[in-house]
């Protein structure tokens, strides 16, 4: 039974991961904008034009170029980088810690804020705390992250500079890592030096994005956090002598955390997008900056690259919220 | 203060009165005692405010009904006077709940064994082998097969009959000197209301727990319990054995009610509802006592 799920699982994936290629590679290549003749200094002749088209193979059919491409991504080649020389999945994979770490601190933190929110807010149900912290959280709700960013450097960066507004990590730190995720490798190798700069780094784009996140989980786990303290089992908790925290911690919040779960695993999906012009704001060399150098440069390959790993991480990420769902429902876990 | 008697009840509510908070009355001027071991029946038509009075001693009352006059004392302790936080502890050493719906008063997400000992081991503060032990002795005694391996299921693996026996046993595991029982068999089969009926008078006899059990079904009081209190629109309209309930009830309202009882051993005597003008004539009689209340409010 759960086998059959997982195979169904993988082959939807699978389609949609083709699907997302194939519009992908159309897209790119009927957008305005000649990669080539952006190669080329001004008053190049046609002949030139038409050797390097060859060279990249943008002289074949659509249907021909695709077939080609398709067959090297297959074989885990996933073609070169025009700008950069250097072969897309490597650029790609190398980029890609950065991202996880960043949008993973910025998920952390905002079940964090707002976990801590919600159950405040149902603590204090009925009362003015409740309506203050409503208004806020709405407030917070209707910033986008990317005003968040703007907000964070003008007051952490400019009027009271105490945080790194760019890069990733103090470039004058020697990091001779095998990967590149430098919090969790320079937490394996007891490198606090660099855990701390990379964090300090990460501090205001994580924010950023964690916010309006946030700000959604304090409502909606308030609001489900409220639906179960009216039911039988948080009452009957309350006669047998739990204090209102008690109850709602050990009674309510499993149960409320369910259907939050659902709209957080799409939400969080919509915070990796959110890293494109994030990472940008902050300088933050992430899969996100390198895309919007991707696509002001038209280097096809790797913009291919980019959005086909995005599109994998966001089918893993509905995996992950699927799994933790059965997880802590036991209605699902013994099918 | 008010202890008029020398000898302590179970439960003691002196005059209890409820309100909304627009000030219409859900309870007016209740008293009824309970004594140690003592089973006292609560019944009344559906609004009659008995799952209020339960509510009342168990401090669980709705968010805006409040308490406006009267006094509860549980083994002799005035409730009203506590804090909230000492209220709740003492109100859960010495009394328990048998909810009426079974389906809905266990946790969906959590284990039946913790739902048992939890309270025993953080409110109790009873050792974890101890609590273990006496819900497994429980769950024995209220004819659970395999303990274990129910302790480690969760409610939707299990029976309404059977959660219905396992929040008796966590009622009575820590030895509560008071059970309020609500309508406990309400939400069951008619087959399986008749064994837990027999489990609650069982345990009760056995531990000598006092219990108030709510009702609105007079075969049920007849089986269980020793005092009856008839309540009618948030008023104690009769308050007795319950032997001379059924043989002499004072009260033409408590007639009309055992009348309305369909029992099978007097087949004879035909169904009768409780007669319209009878209602009425109560209606008119609380709303006069309740402007009358108002009155003297005012002055
Ligand atoms: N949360 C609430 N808010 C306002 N009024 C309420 C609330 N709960 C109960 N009431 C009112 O209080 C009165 C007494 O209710 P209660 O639940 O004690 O009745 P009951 O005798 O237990 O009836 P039943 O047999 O239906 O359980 C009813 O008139 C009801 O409408
Ligand atoms: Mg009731």
């Amino acid at each position: 039974m759960l086998l059959k799920t997982v195979f169904v699982r993988l082959l939807t994936t699978a389609i949609t991961l083709f699907g997302v290629a194939v519009v992908v590679f159309i897209l790119v290549r009927v957008a305005p904008g000649n990669p080539i003749a952006m190669m080329l200094p001004p008053g190049a002749t046609d002949q030139d034009i038409a050797t390097l088209n060859a060279v990249y193979g943008f002289d074949k059919s659509l249907a021909e170029q695709f077939i080609i491409w398709l067959g090297g991504v297959i074989q885990g080649d996933f073609g070169t980088s025009i700008t950069l020389r250097q072969p897309v999945a490597e650029l790609v994979l190398g980029r890609l810690p950065a991202t996880l770490e960043l949008s993973t601190l910025a998920l952390l933190l905002a079940v964090a804020l707002g976990g801590f929110v919600a159950v405040i807010g149902a603590r204090k149900r009925g009362t003015g705390t409740e309506v203050g912290l409503d208004l806020t959280s709405g407030a917070v709700l209707s910033v986008p992250d990317f005003l968040w960013g703007l907000i964070f450097v003008l007051v952490f960066g400019v009027l009271w500079p105490v945080l790194s507004i760019s890069g990733r990590v103090d470039p004058r730190i020697d990091i001779d890592f095998t990967t590149n995720f430098y919090i969790f490798e320079g937490l394996l190798r007891g490198r606090l030096d660099v855990v701390g700069s990379t964090l300090s780094h990460m501090l205001m784009p994580a924010m950023s994005l964690a916010l309006p996140l946030a700000a959604m989980i304090a409502q909606l786990l308030k609001q489900n956090l409220k639906e179960a303290l009216t039911q039988d089992y948080t009452t009957l908790a309350r006669v047998r002598g739990f204090s209102e925290t008690a109850v709602i911690l050990r009674e309510a919040l499993r149960n409320a955390a369910l259907p939050t779960l659902a709209l957080v695993g799409v939400q969080f999906t919509f915070l990796i997008g959110g890293t494109v012009i994030v990472e940008r704001l902050f300088a933050f060399e992430g899969l996100g900056n390198m895309a919007i150098d991707a696509v002001i440069n038209r280097d096809l390959p790797l913009i291919q690259g980019i959005v086909l790993l995005f599109a994998a991480l966001f089918t893993v990420i509905n995996l992950l919220v699927d799994l933790s769902y059965t997880f802590l429902n036991p209605r699902l876990r013994h099918g | 203060m008010t202890s008029t008697t020398a000898h302590t009840h179970t439960l003691d509510i002196i005059n209890l009165n409820i309100a909304l908070p627009r000030g219409q009355r859900l309870l007016r001027n209740v008293s009824l005692q309970l004594e140690p071991g003592e089973v006292r029946a609560l019944v009344g038509e559906s609004g009659a405010g008995k799952s209020m009075i339960g509510k009342a001693v168990l401090g669980i009352l709705p968010h805006k009904i409040k308490m406006t006059e009267g006094e509860i004392l549980l083994e002799g302790a005035h409730l009203n006077a506590m804090t909230p936080a000492t209220r709740r502890r003492t109100v859960a050493k010495m009394s328990a709940l048998i909810p009426q719906d079974p389906l809905t008063a266990l946790n969906p997400v959590r284990k039946i064994g913790p739902q048992i000992t939890d309270p025993l081991i953080r409110i109790h503060g009873w050792s974890h082998q101890r609590a273990l032990a006496r819900a497994r002795e429980l769950l024995d005694r209220v004819h659970i097969r395999a303990p274990d391996r129910v302790m480690h299921s969760y409610p939707h693996e299990l029976s309404g009959g059977m959660r219905q026996r396992i929040l008796i046993a966590a009622a009575f595991a820590p030895s509560p000197r008071l059970i309020v029982a609500d309508e406990p068999t309400t939400a069951l089969d008619v087959t399986v209301q008749k064994q837990i009926l027999r489990l609650i008078r069982e345990l009760q006899r056995e531990t000598g727990t006092a219990v108030l059990f709510v009702t609105h079904d007079m075969g049920v009081v007849a089986k269980i319990s020793q005092k009856v209190t008839v309540l009618f629109a948030g008023r104690v309209i009769e308050d007795a054995a319950t032997h001379t309930v059924f043989e002499n009830p004072a009260h033409p309202y408590t007639q009309a009610l055992i009348a309305a009882t369909p029992t099978p051993n007097v087949s004879a005597r035909p169904f009768q509802p409780v007669p319209s003008a009878l209602i009425a004539e109560l209606h008119r009689d609380t709303v006069a006592a309740d402007a009358l209340f108002a009155q003297r409010g005012r002055r």
